[in-house]
């Protein structure tokens, strides 16, 4: 039997909401797809582009930065800075040529375990039809 | 027009006054007709300066060095430097005064207006003119520029050998000055990103192999970060060695430290290199062409530039280096910017 492709999905996940999201999701026993890699950042707003280029350069087949809500940042701003950062990664992203379904960016408060179950069930199932990411994975 | 002489009486005036301590111009390069960037120090010197359709480069560039050195001396000479700038190049200075790089003490600035058309793209030139020895180029009005070579003189079409930047130029004359040269005219693009235009409408999957086709080619020479006025940092992200080293730094850490990307001019490194200097210009490139002109493997790096550009312009409705004193692009938000893309 041929094995179905599984993805892996990067998510940087702010400290106070997005991540506490997760874990309310996992407390909560929410089965959701196993396909996420979550990495604590302090703020969305503290994201470096660097750090999405370097996650698919090393082979993540999908990012996702998913922050507090507007008006609900620990930093009372970091996510309106992230906004604009990201609104240019993800078009930069899809003007060199990389699917525009593999980079995300959502909104997850603590409370909203199920916003982040259903934000990565329909990440991973967005990605399956789309292969393994090679266009930026290191190739040396 | 701008009156060459005119220039070269300032340009001596403010070096006798002593009121800058040298004036960046432009001088006639080896080649007979092409300027290059030269640096006059004693009045006598600025019987040298030229102004023509070749003066291409940017010079502002040499600001960054002049504060560098500047920097590094004990009593510094607090005179500032004047520089011949065109519109674009005046661009480059607001950028570096609002990212409070320099002041405008710092700098003296002789602003040429580029009036009806703009700078000759080299290349362009010398297919148009079909390998003849060309022994100068002049502005010639609307029509275009004047190239005298050893047959004579022809005149060549603005549209055939202008530059695609000033083709596409928001800002033909200096926005800042403190001696001014030439007409302020303005002079409306057809389309600011008529380049981009063609690239955009491709299928994701063709605009893929475009960029892998031309980023491949890159050699990482990094010639485009050397000649561009915005890359000021001390330190690269992209020099993975320049992380210390001490004589009780773990054989470990020195594997595990995070190398962002590798030096190996392959094509995934070449991507991440690019984009990053892509995302560190965003806001903040001011369209001089310098980093696609330099290139020794062609890639079109304006590109990349232009299209961030314009969605700073379509998305947050922003242009660089037009005000000094407005914020820049992405150290400041608006709470209606766009946000369609998150969910």
């Amino acid at each position: 039997m041929k094995k179905e492709f599984e993805p892996k999905i990067i998510a940087f996940l702010c400290k106070w909401c997005s991540s506490a999201g997760s874990d309310l999701a996992g407390v909560s026993r929410m089965e959701y797809p196993s396909n996420v890699v979550p990495i604590t950042v302090m703020c969305s707003g503290s994201m470096s582009p660097l750090y999405i280029f370097s996650a698919f350069n090393k082979g993540a087949d999908g990012v996702l930065v998913s922050g507090c809500h507007p008006g609900d940042c620990h930093y009372i701003k970091g996510n309106y800075y992230a906004r604009r950062r990201i609104a240019l990664v993800k078009e930069l992203l899809q003007f060199i040529g990389l699917e525009p379904e593999r980079f995300k960016m959502s909104w997850v408060s603590a409370a909203e375990g199920i916003k982040y179950k259903e934000v990565i069930s329909e990440f991973v199932e967005e990605i399956k039809p789309l292969g393994p990411q090679t266009k930026l994975r290191r190739e040396l | 027009m701008v009156n060459l002489e005119e220039l070269k009486k300032d340009a001596k005036r403010i070096l006798q006054d002593k009121k800058v301590k040298y004036v960046i111009g432009y001088r006639r390069g080896v080649d007979g007709y092409e300027a290059i960037p030269a640096f006059f120090k004693a009045p006598e010197e600025c019987d040298d300066l030229v102004w023509d359709p070749t003066c291409i480069h940017n010079l502002v560039r040499f600001l960054r060095d002049e504060k560098v050195r500047k920097d590094r001396e004990k009593e510094p000479d607090k005179r500032p430097v004047a520089i011949i700038a065109k519109g674009c190049d005046t661009r480059a200075i607001n950028v570096l005064l609002q990212e409070q790089y320099i002041s405008r003490e710092d700098v003296f600035i002789l602003g040429i207006s580029c009036e009806e058309t703009g700078v000759i793209d080299g290349k362009k030139l010398r297919k148009k003119i079909q390998g003849k020895k060309i022994k100068q180029i002049d502005f010639n009005g609307k029509d275009g520029f004047s190239v005298i070579t050893e047959e004579g003189k022809t005149e060549v079409a603005a549209k055939d050998v202008m530059a695609q930047r000033c083709i596409e130029c928001i800002s033909n004359y200096p926005i800042d000055h403190d001696i001014f040269f030439g007409e302020k005219k303005k002079r409306e693009p057809e389309n600011p990103f008529d380049s981009l235009d063609s690239l955009q409408s491709m299928p994701n999957e063709k605009r893929w192999a475009f960029w892998k086709e031309h980023l491949e080619k890159c050699i990482r020479c990094y010639a485009c970060r050397s000649v561009c006025p915005m890359c000021y940092c001390d330190e690269c992200v992209v020099d993975t060695i320049s992380f210390a080293v001490f004589a009780d730094t773990p054989a470990e850490e020195k594997a595990n430290k995070i190398k962002w990307l590798e030096k190996s001019p392959v094509s995934s490194e070449n991507f991440v290199y690019h984009l990053v200097r892509a995302m560190h210009l965003a806001g903040r490139c001011i369209d001089c062409g310098e980093c696609e002109r330099v290139c020794p493997v062609d890639i079109p790096l304006r590109h990349l530039n232009k299209f961030l550009e314009k969605k700073a312009k379509e998305l947050f409705d922003y242009q660089a280096g037009f005000d000094p004193e407005a914020p820049a692009l992405i150290s400041s938000f608006k709470e209606e910017d766009p946000e369609d893309f998150i969910r």
